[in-house]
């Protein structure tokens, strides 16, 4: 029996460790998208009761298809190069500086999008409508998705550069990553999707 | 593995390391929260033109988010994920100091992660919840004795109802599965801590944030919708709206951090040897609980998120002039709203299932069903939502769908019936305060859940909704229901808690105060409410004073209880009577951890061989 009365702390094998946080992570990925979900309900419902004619603003402007797909783009493309970069580790340090970049760049567009939002009321102020309404929330649900997204890949890519990103906890966590940012991207492509079907 | 022994290791004090984590604490997080609160305040002034009600909503709104950011902030919430960032881990000194190796009461007062620690503040906040819903629940009671009353104007009554009505979910979402899902549930389970600590921590100090901002609601005028805010009549209501906007908010997220912790806990982190068919039921119940609030909750703060904008920046979802529609707030409210009531009842009952063998000295009959008893619950209580939307007007041809899902219900809450009655049938009752519980929830759930069916059948309700018949139906099942489980839990794991007995004389008058009149007040209301008294109105007509009356006596009893159970749970928590560490003979273990619980539960790791419900069987 030890002596000694400093306290060791108890450690789980790495592996035990990484694969709870996987799990952790997904039931986050389900609370998460049921609230894409309830958007994207909510999106369509508005859309097909069309209540008083008032889904889409007076002149019928809406956003482009294309402009949907465009801000769902860098999800796309972050989740393939940090999905590729955690399968082929030695080419980790180049990708999760590709991860990060792109991902700010979807941040910015999609900053500046919801900053100059077109659609609005002249007069008593306020959004022309549901349509408007709903494009906002997405929007506003996908950048708050780049944030997040950007925090994570901003880690990965300083660790990655400290050399923190060793050992096969760490592996673990780079795989776990890999799933929560192809579901970003899922979400995005889901959002795009859905503001595919504007028009009544 | 350790083989350290205990009462030297509690003795020493590790030198704490010297990082910021050693400064920061509750006082530190509340500084921080009011001038993030005040500086967000008065950007916003200077802004925003105060005068317009969108404006102001927006700047109340965004200020009490600040609050709650930086109390984050100032009580270290964010340091782990910043040190992740950075590339440098806490170290292990820095987790145990985290985790308040050696630190005494101060714990309680910090970001700690020692899911000890979180079990026992989540059942200081609950208890004072239950005392705030409590004592507006006694003003709503007081204001009806009579018709024409007065006691307090129309719009104050308006908002005690809905703040007693929000404050009270809240409360119960979280009374079992908060404290004793916390302290309880993984020692039951043979881990060490909780999956993830920190989360542990932040799931408890978001929620501590959202209280003062739901009281705020009272400085700026109060919540007129009740606490289901529909919309668009939470869209054009007053400051107070946007407090309780922000805490659904805040909840949504808290809950959602705790589901996934207590889930992947309960997956991953059983003791050897803990087979799906080992775990004991409670742990069942509340897993179960938590996991189905991660898909509904988001649906709540969705539409919550969707008043906020309307309120703040003028956007359109609720405003049928502008395309908008209230029906699509009742969808989202009630996707969620149907599944949290069970959200709130499943751990009251695994409560009571995990305590009827223990005293009626019988194996759980069956376990198989009470699991399939509680499966079933789950999945059609996803299926229901339009029960609360009859009379809404919504596809009426619908109507007839929904009541036969709801009806349906009722039989796997029968399942749950027949599980507790099959374990006592047989059984030689021990009747100890927690028993009581078993019994009381017999009684009270079958007038919840048969009242439950009337509601349900369409016609029945057309005459009933709106009325105070719905009011006395949904407190028997959450109140009569779920809040006695959760006493009968305090009583029973209350020596594992505080290393004390809750004083039993004590109890049982409360028990028996808060029942008598807990049926006296809410048969009261059935009756109030078959005349056709109609729920969340200041005043009332000359026909239904004899019911109210009737009422608001059981109410005082009740409160008269309540405060009993208050005192003696301080009395005995300061100096009840020292408990040994197996005081039922239960066989769950965390009977089998000495108090006061070494910070790692276990010096070594448990192996479970067979179920714990096995009295009466010959031991292996
Ligand atoms: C057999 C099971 C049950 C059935 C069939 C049932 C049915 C119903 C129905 C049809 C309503 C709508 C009444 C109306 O607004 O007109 C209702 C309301 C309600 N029920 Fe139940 N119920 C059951 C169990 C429960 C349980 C277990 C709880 C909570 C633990 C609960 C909590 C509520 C609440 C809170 C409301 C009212 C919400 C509001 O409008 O404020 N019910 N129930
Ligand atoms: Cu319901």
């Amino acid at each position: 029996m030890s002596t000694s009365t400093e306290h060791v702390m108890h450690h789980d094998a790495p592996e035990v460790v990484g694969r709870r946080e996987r799990l952790g992570v997904r039931l986050i990925i389900v609370a998460d998208g049921a609230f894409i979900f309830a958007m994207i309900f909510s999106y369509f419902y508005l859309r097909n009761l069309n209540v008083n004619n008032g889904w889409l603003p007076a002149d019928g402007h809406t956003f482009t298809v294309s402009s949907g797909w465009l801000l769902a783009l860098p999800f796309i493309i972050a989740a393939i190069s940090h999905n590729f970069g955690q399968k082929r580790r030695e080419s980790m340090g180049v990708l999760s500086i590709v991860t990060f970049v792109v991902l700010a760049i979807g941040l910015v567009m999609q900053w500046s999008q919801l900053s100059n939002m077109p659609f609005m009321l002249a007069e008593e102020g306020g959004f022309e409508g549901a349509y408007a309404s709903m494009a906002f929330f997405l929007g506003g649900a996908n950048l708050l998705h780049y944030v997040l997204g950007t925090f994570v890949a901003l880690g990965i890519a300083i660790r990655t550069k400290r050399g923190s990103s060793t050992g096969t906890h760490e592996t673990w966590r780079l795989r776990t990553a890999g799933s929560w940012f192809t579901w970003l991207a899922i979400s995005a492509v889901a959002c795009a999707i859905t503001t595919s079907f504007a028009a009544v | 593995m350790t083989t350290l022994d205990h009462a030297k290791v509690s003795e020493s004090r590790p030198n704490p390391p010297k990082s910021l984590i050693t400064k920061l604490n509750m006082g530190t997080g509340m500084i921080v929260g009011i001038v993030f609160a005040e500086v967000m305040y008065f950007w916003g002034k200077s802004m925003w033109d105060r005068q317009e009600a969108v404006m102001e909503n927006r700047i109340l709104t965004l200020s009490m988010f600040a609050w709650c950011i930086g109390f984050l902030i100032g009580i270290g919430a964010f340091i782990g994920p910043f040190r992740w960032l950075i590339g440098k881990d806490l170290t292990d000194e820095e987790q145990l100091f985290l985790a308040g190796k050696g630190q005494g009461v101060s714990r309680y007062f910090r970001y700690c992660t020692d899911h000890k620690v979180v079990g026992i503040q989540y059942l200081v906040g609950v208890m004072v919840m239950l005392g705030a819903g409590g004592t507006m629940a006694m003003m709503i009671r007081t204001n009806l004795i009579t018709p024409g009353s007065k006691w307090v104007n129309a719009e104050i009554y308006n908002s005690l109802v809905g703040l007693h009505g929000i404050t009270m979910i809240v409360a119960l979402i979280i009374v079992s599965t908060g404290p004793f899902g916390n302290f309880i549930l993984p020692i039951m389970i043979g881990a060490r801590d909780m999956a993830f600590p920190r989360l542990n921590a932040l799931s408890w100090w978001l929620l501590f944030t959202a209280i003062p901002v739901l009281c705020s609601a009272w400085f700026f005028g109060g919540i007129p919708t009740g606490w289901t805010a529909y919309a668009p009549l939470s869209v054009q209501a007053g400051g107070g709206m946007n407090a309780f906007i922000v805490t659904i908010i805040i909840f949504a997220i808290s809950s959602a951090i705790a589901g996934a912790n207590i889930t992947t806990t309960v997956v991953t982190m059983r003791a050897k040897g803990m087979k799906w068919n080992r775990v004991p039921i409670f742990v069942i119940g509340a897993t179960i609980s938590v996991a189905m609030a991660i898909p509904a909750f988001p649906s709540f703060m969705a539409s919550q998120m969707m008043a906020a904008f309307d309120r703040t920046i003028g956007t359109h979802f609720y405003d049928a002039e502008f395309g908008g529609s209230g029906w699509l707030y009742a969808h989202l409210f009630w996707i969620m709203g149907h599944p949290e009531v069970y959200v709130i009842l499943i751990p009251g009952v695994a409560i009571l299932m995990e305590i009827a063998p223990v005293f009626a000295r019988s194996p759980l009959f069956s376990y198989t069903t009470a699991v399939v008893g509680l499966a079933g619950i789950v999945g059609l209580s996803f299926l229901v939502w339009a029960h609360h939307m009859y009379i809404s007007g919504w596809l009426p041809s619908l109507n007839g769908p929904f009541m036969v899902t709801t009806e349906m219900i009722s039989i796997p809450t029968g399942l749950l019936f027949l599980v507790l009655l099959g374990t006592i049938w047989r059984g030689r009752p021990w009747m100890k305060l927690p028993m009581l519980g078993v019994y009381a929830l017999l009684w009270n759930f079958l007038i919840g859940g048969i009242t439950g069916i009337y509601l349900s059948d369409v016609p029945a309700d057309d005459y009933l909704h709106g009325s105070m018949f719905v009011t006395a139906h949904f407190h028997y099942t959450l109140m009569g229901a779920a809040l006695t489980g959760a006493i009968a839990g305090l009583a029973y794991w209350f020596p594992k808690m505080t290393g004390r007995m809750l004083d039993e004389r004590s109890g049982y008058i409360s028990f028996w105060l808060v029942q008598i009149g807990f049926q006296v007040l809410f048969l009261g209301m059935f009756a109030a409410g078959s005349q056709g008294q109609p729920r969340r109105v200041a005043d009332y007509e000359q026909a239904f004073a004899t019911s109210d009356l009737i009422s608001t006596i059981g109410a005082y009893l009740v409160g008269i209880g309540m405060i009993v159970l208050l005192y003696s749970v301080v009395h005995s928590w300061r100096k009840g009577k020292i408990a040994p560490m197996n005081p039922w003979g239960a066989k769950t273990l965390e009977w089998t951890v000495p108090y006061p619980i070494y910070l790692e539960n276990f010096h070594e790791a448990p192996v479970v061989t067979s179920d714990p419900y096995g009295y009466g069987r010959s031991e292996k």
